[in-house]
């Protein structure tokens, strides 16, 4: 029992902290057909943007208990790249070979690293005094942290308000036409730039969100970044690209496998992983959620 | 096997005599023009350091260290009267990084190559080395089986200490601070040092302690961020103790997750490499009483080593942390190398060639941060492993150890001549000889 749900809690969590950034992966390419592999990199920027502001918070005497309110301020802050980003370099390689989007893409990953190695250094680094403010669930004989469920809870709110967005708001059917046929959307007098810069910055704040709500659970490290793009890329094949339920799904069941992988056979871990997106590229390439291909 | 503090100072005391003649010897020139014989150009040095990844915290203290020490020969005089130069280049992929080495030998021309922390890096460039005859000086890269395997000879490597000395030093701590374990579990990276250090710890701690027996070890890859899953699995386990070779932010993000989840409550544990990242393990999550490696360098080792005392206030001025074991190993490498060329001149009045600083440097001891370190006939170094239980009782926010026990490597590393395999053997016997006696 006390196995299971510790299989359970730590892959859960870990699912989502991968939905967080798939989500923002998943809305850009939906969108504007851009795989945007500098998703790590926004998480990696929220996480340490995060340190810098809990540090600041905590240290002015504010309670760790609220530490989510600069944590969240980071992220939603370095938003503001979404449209510097979007608009400086994106734009140029809409209609170019994907060849072209990912070579930026990367591009802008590697310059990052360079920016937050100038920032904040190569040490490790991690706030003081939040995570284990928090204390730890004990449930069935399992150690649950509290501050993972929290990060669990936010995540699903995360995702019943982008669920809300996409279905319930006029917003969320401009993204979703746009999506369908741009070109139709701009003759109903949409300014699809507009709208791609909104998205953008959305997406980027889903990531940079994420990296601010786990740093607390872990600590920066400077190649935080590409490990994550791994593991979001095999989100996105698994869920199918493009879809929200798919990063849902994608997200899931990569945490629960990482899990699972590591209680039983730890060395199996990424192969398991691959296993399962190598037979969604062969029996349903558009993967479990994504369209026709 | 081991020695204690002031055991050691006596004999870093000793070596200071030593110093203090070499440096009387080389006086002459330290402060004045290049002396006859010798070139006026400056002595070019390529440094070859990692600076992003999971390599880039060592990587970046020993760039730093290579600088301070350049800093402060060139304000004595430089090597005989030449100023140093560095040129740094980044290690990163074998490939790159053997570009970089030849682009170091044959574009820039240095006249010694420093650096490197991957074997599988260290296999490439150490036979690029032979084949350029290119003097390089490793920090790091030497994991047993990795130089048996690439490079059973060497000329014009030197390498650096085998990289599994701080799990056998571990091993020893266990048998000594914790004899009465019964089981053990470990988590390591699934590399060769990670699982060299664990079968090296496994068979050291089984000779001291045969009751003991061990869990598969978990191994996971290098770069791990999320250990939730994997501390559920070792507290499945129920071991006495948990050991593991982590020597980067690993370490910090493990001792974090396990804290949240009580993992050291019930459990010793013994962290062979960790303080290679000692200033960000925090005391609000690492738990006193763990057995905690520093590898070649502690910071807090004595207070009566001025090289020490200096260096660590110049660098805590630059970066705001304390320094790490990288920096102990770029000090020496470059220590020795000027140690050689002024021993050459001594005796020749030239500026030496490669291969006569070759034959000054083995057997070579110099001073360095942490201590007098040397290098054997056999082009391998020797140094001393500092390790400790953490403690709280200190002026930080982060754990040190107390009390300290130092390990000299010629008593923790395979002799010259010997496999690892058949040191051990040898090392077995004689523990089965010692408990009939």
């Amino acid at each position: 029992m006390a196995t299971l749900l510790n299989i359970l809690s730590s892959g859960v969590f870990h699912a989502s902290i991968l939905f967080l950034v798939a989500s923002g992966l998943q809305l850009v390419f939906g969108v504007q057909k851009v795989f945007n592999l500098a998703c790590g990199s926004f998480y990696a920027l929220g996480a340490y943007l995060g340190i810098t502001f809990v540090d600041v918070f905590t240290g002015r005497g504010g309670p760790p208990l609220l530490a989510f309110i600069p944590l969240l301020a980071a992220g939603i802050l370095l938003g503001a790249l979404g449209p510097v980003v979007e608009r400086g370099l994106l734009r140029f390689v809409y209609n170019r070979d994907e060849s072209f989007q990912l070579l930026l893409t990367f591009s802008v990953v590697l310059m990052l690293e360079d920016v937050i190695r100038f920032f904040w250094g190569t040490y490790p680094r991690s706030p003081k005094g939040v995570y284990l403010a928090f204390g730890t669930l004990h449930v069935g004989g399992a150690a649950i942290p509290v501050y993972n469920l929290l990060v669990i809870a936010a995540s699903l709110l995360v995702a019943l308000l982008m669920g809300y967005l996409l279905e319930k708001t006029r917003f969320g059917k401009i993204i979703r036409a746009t999506a369908s046929n741009s070109e139709m959307v701009q003759a109903l007098g949409i300014r699809s730039s507009v709208v791609y810069v909104k998205v953008f910055t959305l997406g980027t704040i889903l990531g940079t969100v994420g990296g601010a709500l786990v740093i607390p659970t872990t600590a920066a490290v400077s190649e935080m970044a590409v490990h994550l793009i791994v593991l979001a890329f095999a989100v996105v094949v698994i869920g199918g690209l493009g879809s929200m339920k798919g990063a849902f799904l994608g997200a899931l069941l990569v945490g629960l496998l990482k899990s699972v992988s590591i209680a039983v056979y730890p060395e199996l871990e990424m192969m398991l992983i691959y296993l399962i997106v190598i037979g969604v590229l062969v029996l349903r390439p558009q993967g479990l959620f994504g369209g026709a291909s | 096997m081991s020695r204690n503090r002031r055991d050691f100072i006596k004999t870093a005391g000793a070596g200071m005599v030593g110093a203090g003649a070499t440096m009387a010897l080389g006086g002459q020139w330290a402060w004045g023009a290049a002396p006859e014989g010798v070139p006026k150009e400056p002595v070019k040095i390529g440094v070859m350091a990692a600076q992003s990844g999971v390599m880039a915290v060592p990587g970046v203290a020993a760039l730093t260290a290579s600088k301070i020490w350049a800093e402060k020969v060139n304000q004595s005089g430089g090597i005989l009267g030449r100023m140093v130069e560095l040129k740094v280049e980044e290690e990163t992929g074998a490939k790159e990084t053997v570009e970089k080495f030849k682009k170091l030998t044959l574009q820039e021309k240095v006249d010694v190559v420093v650096g490197l922390m991957s074997t599988g890096n260290g296999q490439a460039v150490g036979q690029e080395a032979e084949a350029l005859k290119q003097l390089w000086l490793s920090w790091d890269a030497t994991t047993q089986k990795g130089v048996v395997e690439g490079q059973p000879v060497a000329n014009y490597s030197f390498r650096s200490v085998d990289n599994e000395l701080e799990a056998i030093a571990g091993a020893i701590m266990t048998a000594k601070h914790f004899p009465n374990i019964k089981k053990v579990a470990g988590i390591n990276n699934d590399y060769s040092y990670g699982r060299d250090c664990w079968e090296s710890y496994c068979r050291v701690l089984k000779m001291y302690n045969p009751n003991v027996s061990f869990e598969e070890s978990i191994f996971l890859k290098l770069g791990e961020t999320e250990f939730s899953a994997a501390i559920d699995a070792l507290a499945a386990k129920k071991p006495d103790l948990i050991m593991s070779s982590f020597w980067s932010g690993d370490t910090t993000i493990f001792l974090k997750q396990a804290a949240a989840k009580k993992l050291f409550e019930n459990i010793k544990g013994c962290f062979t490499t960790g303080g290679g990242v000692h200033d960000t393990l925090k005391k609000e999550f690492t738990p006193e009483g763990l057995i905690l490696g520093y590898n070649s360098m502690y910071f807090r080792w004595t207070d009566n080593w001025p090289m020490l005392n200096d260096f660590i206030k110049i660098y805590y001025e630059r970066t705001k942390t304390y320094p790490v074991y990288e920096c102990d190993h770029a000090w020496f490498v470059l220590q020795a190398y000027k140690a050689a060329v002024e021993k050459c001149y001594s005796l020749t009045k030239k500026w030496p060639t490669k291969e006569q600083v070759i034959e000054a440097l083995r057997g070579i001891q110099v001073p360095s941060l942490s201590g007098y370190r040397g290098y054997r006939k056999d082009n391998k170094q020797e140094c001393c492993f500092f390790m400790g239980v953490t403690t709280h009782k200190n002026p930080y926010d982060f754990v040190t150890i107390d009390p300290v026990q130092i390990f000299p490597s010629a008593s923790i590393q395979k002799p010259e001549g010997y496999t690892f395999d058949q040191w051990m053997k040898e090392w077995e016997k004689q523990v089965q000889e010692l408990k009939k006696t």
